[in-house]
C-alpha cells in the first residue's frame, strides 16, 4: 500500500499564537473597512466622551488623514497606552455591563484596530488638568507618552490608512466616493446627535457643518434640503419608557434606496430590517409597491430592553420584546402618515411646467449674479405656518389598539359644494378654499373601493357576484399550483377561484362591488401578488395586498364619463376617510393649487 | 348633383346617419356622410366600418341633377337642423357643396367620394322575412344582458339563432342571461352558417330603423355579417368573433324552489328595497317561506330595509340574493303579469320565467360561501 500523501508528511507548520499585531490586523478587517469605519469609530467615541463640537478634518477621502478633535472629557495620561490596547475600555468592565450599553461603543478594539493599520498620533487633555499628553503609535507599535500643551479634550490623528496591508487599500475607491462614506456616516450621527456640534473639513474646505443648537428639523434642511425639511411631519410618541421622536416624509419623498431612512436607538444610528418593515408598515397603501420612504425617527429605550451586541458594526440590534416594540412603532407611525397633507403641491407641478419650458418664472429674467455661488433657493410661497404637531401618546399597558386619534392636527373635511368640471374623463376639478383641486377619479375611486372592501370583510364577509360560467384563465401549471393552497382564504375576500385542470384557474365570483370586473387581470393580480410575498405569505398581509390589487383593476377607470351627481357622490363619500389622499397603489388621488400658486403662475407676485 | 328635400325628412336621415357616423375617426372620410340622389331618391350613406346604413327619403323630395356628393356629417346636419325654411336645396359646385333654405344658405367643404366605403346594397336572396315587431321585442328583451365592461368580446353582442321555426335570441354578460325566441318562418331564407353574435350597437340600430312593429322587414346572415332591410333603409352590422358561453348548460332544468309572484308588485318592492342598498353594496336578499316573501337589504352607509309580498310558495323555507338592478332589469320586460322564480340553492342560478317564451338567469350575490 503507498504512504498516503498527507499535509503531516509534507512539513505541516506548527500552531502558534499570532503575534499582537497580526490580531490586530485581522480584528481591524471586521470593524476598519475603510477610512468611513475610521471616522464611525472616531467620532463614537468623542461623542461616549462627551463632546459638544466635533471637528474633522480629512485629506484625500480620508486615506491620506482622519484628524479628529474634540471638546470631551479627554484621557488621563496613564490610561493612553492602554486605550490602545485591544479589548480595553472604559465603557464597560464587567459581563453584567452588556446587559444595558448605554454607549455607542463598547468593545475596546477601535483604537487598537486602527493603530495596527495605520499611523496615529493621540494628544488628551482630561477636562479640568493643567496639561494633556501625546503618543504616537504606528503599525501597532506604541511610542513613549510624552506630556504636551493644547485644549481640552482629544485630538487623534490617523494617517495612510491601511499603509502596511496593501492588499486592503486596493480595494478602496475614488476619493470622491470614499469622502461621500466618510460625510454619510457623520450626517447621520450629526441627525441622531441633536446638540453636538459637527464641522467636517476636505483637503482644507469645509463640506459639511452642523451648530451644536440646530434641532433635527434644521439638520435635515442644511442635510437634504430646505422642500424635505419643511415638509416633514413630526411623530411623537410613548409606550412606558419607549418613546418615539422625529419626522416622517410625505410619500411623494419616496426614493429608491433606503438611504434617507434613518433611524436612531439611544443616538446611535441603526440599519435594521425590522425598522425597514415598520416604515413600509405604516405606509402601506400610501408609497407606490418598491418605493422606500424618507424618515428620521429617534427611539428612546432602556438598553437593557435591546441587544446591540449582535453586528461587528453595530447596525443591527435585537429588541428583547420585538413584538411589542414593533406594533407600537407601527401603530403610531400609521397615525401619522394619515394625518399628512398628501397632495403634490400645485407648485411643484408649476415648477415642472417651467423646467419643460411651458411656464416663464419671473426669476429667470434677472439672471443669478455670477459671484452668487450658491444656487438661489426657489421661492416657496405656500404656508409657511409650522404645522400644528399631531401628538400621540399610547400609555404603557395599552395593546396595539387604534392609535389615538390626532387631537389637533387633523384636517377637518371640507364641503363639497361648488360646481364641479371632468377634464379628460379622468380628473375632476373643484374650488376649495384657498385654491382649486384636481382629483383623479380613478385614484380615489380604488381608494374607496378598497376601504369599502376591508368594511366589509370586518365586518364579516364580502358579497360575492357568483358567474353563470366560470370564467376560465390560462395560467400554466406552475402558477396555477402557487394559487391552489390559497384557494380558502381567497374566497375570504370574494374571490371564488377554483382550479381547472392542470393550468387553468376558473373564476366562480368576484366581490359584488367590482365595478369593471375582468376576470383574467384579477387572476394574474392574485398571482403576482402570492409571488411577491414569498413562502411565507403572511394570510393577511396577503389579502390586504390582493384587495389592493385587485381593487384597482375594478374600480371606475380613467375614461369613464361621470355625471355631476356621480362626481359629487364620490368626493362625498371621500370625506372622512383617512386613507383617501392616495389610491390603493400608493399614487396620490389629488393636486392641490393653492391661490399663492395661481398668483404666482400668473407673475402676482 | 342638384337636390330639393323637405327640411324635416332629410333632418331626420341626418340624425339617424349620424347615430353611426363616427364625430372623430383615425379615417377622417368616415366622419362624412355620403349623399346619393337618383331616380326620385335621395340616399344617405354612413359607416364605421362595425356599422353601416344606408337611409333612403322617396317622399318629398325631388332630383334636379343625380349625382354623389361626400360631406361632413355633423356640419350638415346641424345646417339642416338650424336652418329657418320648409325646404332645404342640395347643390354642388365645384369641390364645394352649397346648402340653401329660404334666404339662408352655406357653402360647404366636400370630400373625395372615391374615397368613402363602399357599403353593399342589401341582397335579397336567402333573406329571411318576418314582422319588425317580432325582432324588436326579442331585441328588447335581451339586450340589456349583454356585457359592458371589458373582457370576452363575443358578449359584447346578442346571439342570434335561427332553426325548427324559431327565432331565438341570447346575451348575457356573464352574471345574469336572458333567452327569449318567437316564432318565425324558418324555411323562407338560408340560415347562417355559423353562431351569429350581432353587437349590442348593432341591435340598437335595428330597432330603430324598424319604427313600425307591423312592418314587414328582411333579414339576412353573411359570413362575416348581418344585414337588415326596412322601407326605407338598410342597416348592417359586422359579427362578432368569438365563442359565446354555452348558455344552454347553465339553464337548470328542474329547482326545488318555486314560487309565483305579481311582476309589478314585486319589481316596486325590490326598488324599494335596493334604495338602501344604494350603488355600493349590491344584494337584496330573498326569503321565501309559504305565502311570503320577504325581501331585505343593508347597507354600512345608509341602514337597513325590509319589504313584504304574498307569492305562491309551497316549499321550505329558502333564501338566495341577488343584484337587485339585474332582476328589475328582467322585471321591467316581463311580458305577463305573473313572475315565476325557480332556484335550487342560494349558490346556484335564480331562473325568472318572465314570459312564455322568455327565460331570464341572475346569478345570486353570496356571502362568504
Amino acid at each position: 500500500m503507498p504512504p498516503l500523501d498527507t499535509q503531516a508528511q509534507r512539513g505541516r507548520p506548527a500552531i502558534a499564537q499570532l503575534p499582537e499585531l497580526v490580531k490586530n490586523q485581522i480584528a481591524a478587517g471586521e470593524v476598519i473597512e475603510r477610512p468611513a469605519s475610521v471616522v464611525k469609530e472616531l467620532v463614537e467615541n468623542a461623542l461616549d466622551a462627551g463632546a459638544s463640537r466635533i471637528h474633522l478634518d480629512l485629506e484625500e477621502g480620508g486615506v491620506q488623514l482622519v484628524r479628529i478633535v474634540d471638546d470631551g472629557g479627554g484621557i488621563p495620561p496613564e490610561e493612553i497606552p492602554l486605550a490602545f490596547a485591544s479589548h480595553a475600555t472604559s465603557k464597560l468592565s464587567q459581563v453584567a455591563d452588556l446587559d444595558h450599553i448605554a454607549t455607542l461603543g463598547f468593545r475596546g478594539e477601535a483604537l487598537a484596530s486602527i493603530a495596527s493599520v495605520a499611523r496615529c498620533r493621540l494628544f488628551s487633555r482630561q477636562r479640568g488638568a493643567l496639561l494633556g499628553a501625546a503618543v504616537e503609535i504606528e503599525g501597532g507599535a506604541l511610542g513613549e507618552v510624552r506630556e504636551s500643551g493644547g485644549p481640552e479634550g482629544t485630538r487623534i490623528e490617523v494617517r495612510d490608512l491601511f499603509y502596511n496591508t496593501p492588499a486592503r487599500r486596493r480595494f478602496l475607491k475614488t476619493t470622491a466616493t470614499e469622502l461621500g462614506r466618510c460625510l454619510d456616516i457623520v450626517q447621520r450621527l450629526a441627525l441622531a446627535q441633536p446638540g453636538v456640534g459637527f464641522v467636517v473639513t476636505h483637503d482644507g474646505r469645509r463640506a459639511f457643518e452642523v451648530e451644536p443648537s440646530m434641532d433635527l428639523r434644521a439638520r435635515v434642511r442644511r442635510t437634504f434640503g430646505a422642500e424635505l425639511a419643511d415638509a416633514l411631519v413630526p411623530v411623537e410618541a410613548a409606550d412606558g419608557d419607549t418613546r418615539l421622536s422625529g419626522f416622517v416624509a410625505p410619500p411623494r419623498f419616496s426614493r429608491n434606496d433606503t438611504t434617507r431612512q434613518m433611524w436612531f436607538l439611544n443616538g446611535r444610528p441603526l440599519r435594521d430590517r425590522i425598522l425597514s418593515r415598520v416604515l413600509k408598515d405604516a405606509y402601506r397603501g400610501f408609497v407606490v409597491d418598491g418605493r422606500q420612504t424618507v424618515a428620521f425617527l429617534s427611539l428612546a429605550m432602556d438598553p437593557a430592553r435591546v441587544d446591540v451586541n449582535v453586528h461587528p458594526a453595530k447596525a443591527e440590534v435585537r429588541f428583547r420584546d420585538e413584538r411589542r416594540v414593533f406594533g407600537f412603532l407601527v401603530g403610531s407611525l400609521r397615525a401619522a402618515v394619515q394625518s399628512m397633507d398628501l397632495a403634490t403641491p400645485g407648485e411643484r407641478l408649476i415648477e415642472r411646467l417651467e423646467q419643460r419650458g411651458e411656464l416663464t418664472p419671473r426669476q429667470a429674467t434677472l439672471p443669478a449674479p455670477a459671484w452668487e455661488r450658491e444656487p438661489r433657493p426657489v421661492p416657496s410661497f405656500r404656508d409657511e405656518a409650522p404645522r400644528a404637531l399631531p401628538v400621540f401618546v399610547r400609555e404603557a399597558p395599552a395593546a396595539p389598539s387604534a392609535p389615538v386619534a390626532p387631537t389637533e392636527g387633523a384636517q377637518k373635511p371640507e364641503e363639497i359644494r361648488g360646481p364641479l368640471l371632468q377634464v379628460g374623463r379622468t380628473y375632476i376639478l373643484r374650488a376649495v378654499d384657498d385654491g382649486f383641486e384636481i382629483v383623479d377619479q380613478h385614484a380615489l375611486h380604488e381608494r374607496l373601493t378598497l376601504e369599502l372592501l376591508k368594511d366589509e370583510l370586518a365586518r364579516g364577509g364580502i358579497e360575492v357576484q357568483r358567474r353563470l360560467v366560470p370564467e376560465l384563465v390560462e395560467v400554466g401549471g406552475a402558477a396555477a399550483q402557487l394559487i391552489e393552497p390559497h384557494l380558502e382564504s381567497l374566497a375570504r375576500i370574494g374571490l371564488v377561484l377554483a382550479r381547472f385542470g392542470t393550468g387553468t384557474i376558473a373564476v366562480q365570483g368576484v366581490p359584488a362591488r367590482f365595478r369593471h370586473p375582468d376576470p383574467s387581470t384579477l387572476v394574474h393580480e392574485v398571482i403576482a401578488a402570492i409571488e411577491r410575498s414569498g413562502s411565507t405569505p403572511g394570510a393577511e398581509e396577503l389579502l390586504e395586498e390582493i384587495l389592493h390589487r385587485t381593487a384597482c383593476r375594478s374600480s371606475v377607470m380613467a375614461g369613464d364619463e361621470l355625471s355631476e351627481i356621480e362626481m359629487r357622490a364620490l368626493l362625498a363619500r371621500a370625506r372622512g376617510n383617512d386613507s383617501s389622499q392616495t389610491c390603493a397603489h400608493g399614487r396620490p388621488t389629488r393636486v392641490r393649487f393653492t391661490l399663492a400658486d395661481l398668483e404666482r403662475a400668473f407673475y402676482r407676485r | 348633383m342638384k337636390v330639393l328635400c323637405a327640411r324635416e325628412k332629410l333632418r331626420e336621415g341626418l340624425a339617424l346617419a349620424n347615430s353611426v357616423i363616427p364625430s372623430k375617426s383615425p379615417k377622417a372620410v368616415l366622419t362624412n356622410v355620403c349623399l346619393i340622389a337618383s331616380g326620385d331618391m335621395l340616399e344617405l350613406v354612413g359607416t364605421d366600418l362595425d356599422v353601416s346604413l344606408r337611409f333612403r327619403i322617396t317622399e318629398q323630395v325631388k332630383v334636379i341633377e343625380a349625382g354623389t356628393v361626400v360631406v361632413s356629417a355633423r356640419v350638415l346636419h346641424d345646417f339642416v337642423r338650424d336652418f329657418a325654411g320648409e325646404t332645404v336645396e342640395l347643390d354642388t359646385r365645384e369641390q364645394n357643396c352649397v346648402i340653401k333654405s329660404g334666404e339662408d344658405s352655406a357653402e360647404l367643404v366636400t370630400a373625395d367620394a372615391d374615397e368613402f366605403p363602399v357599403v353593399a346594397p342589401f341582397d335579397d336572396a336567402g333573406a329571411f322575412s318576418l314582422q319588425a315587431g317580432t325582432f324588436t321585442s326579442l331585441v328588447n328583451k335581451t339586450a340589456f344582458a349583454a356585457a359592458r365592461e371589458q373582457g370576452r368580446y363575443a358578449m359584447h353582442g346578442v346571439l342570434v339563432e335561427i332553426g325548427d321555426g324559431l327565432l331565438k335570441m341570447v346575451a348575457t354578460d356573464g352574471r345574469r342571461l336572458a333567452l327569449a325566441h318567437a316564432p318565425m318562418d324558418t324555411a323562407s331564407g338560408t340560415k347562417p352558417q355559423k353562431a351569429s353574435i350581432v353587437p349590442t350597437r348593432g341591435t340598437q340600430l335595428f330597432s330603430r330603423v324598424m319604427s313600425d312593429p307591423l312592418d314587414q322587414v328582411k333579414l339576412t346572415f353573411t359570413e362575416a355579417q348581418v344585414g337588415v332591410k326596412t322601407r326605407n333603409a338598410e342597416v348592417f352590422a359586422r359579427l362578432l368573433e368569438g365563442e359565446f358561453p354555452r348558455y344552454a348548460a347553465v339553464i337548470p332544468a328542474e329547482s326545488k324552489n318555486y314560487c309565483e309572484a305579481d311582476a309589478s308588485l314585486l319589481e316596486r318592492k325590490i326598488r324599494l328595497v335596493a334604495n338602501v342598498t344604494g350603488d355600493e353594496a349590491r344584494a337584496v336578499r330573498f326569503s321565501l317561506s309559504p305565502g311570503r316573501l320577504e325581501l331585505s337589504g343593508h347597507s354600512a352607509g345608509r341602514g337597513e330595509a325590509h319589504a313584504f309580498l304574498q307569492v305562491e310558495y309551497k316549499g321550505t323555507d329558502a333564501e338566495i340574493a341577488f343584484n337587485p338592478d339585474y332582476v328589475v332589469d328582467g322585471l321591467k320586460n316581463s311580458e305577463s303579469g305573473i313572475v315565476k322564480l325557480e332556484f335550487n340553492e342560494k349558490t346556484s342560478p335564480g331562473k325568472f320565467l318572465l314570459g312564455e317564451n322568455y327565460i331570464y338567469i341572475v346569478m345570486p350575490i353570496t356571502i362568504d360561501a
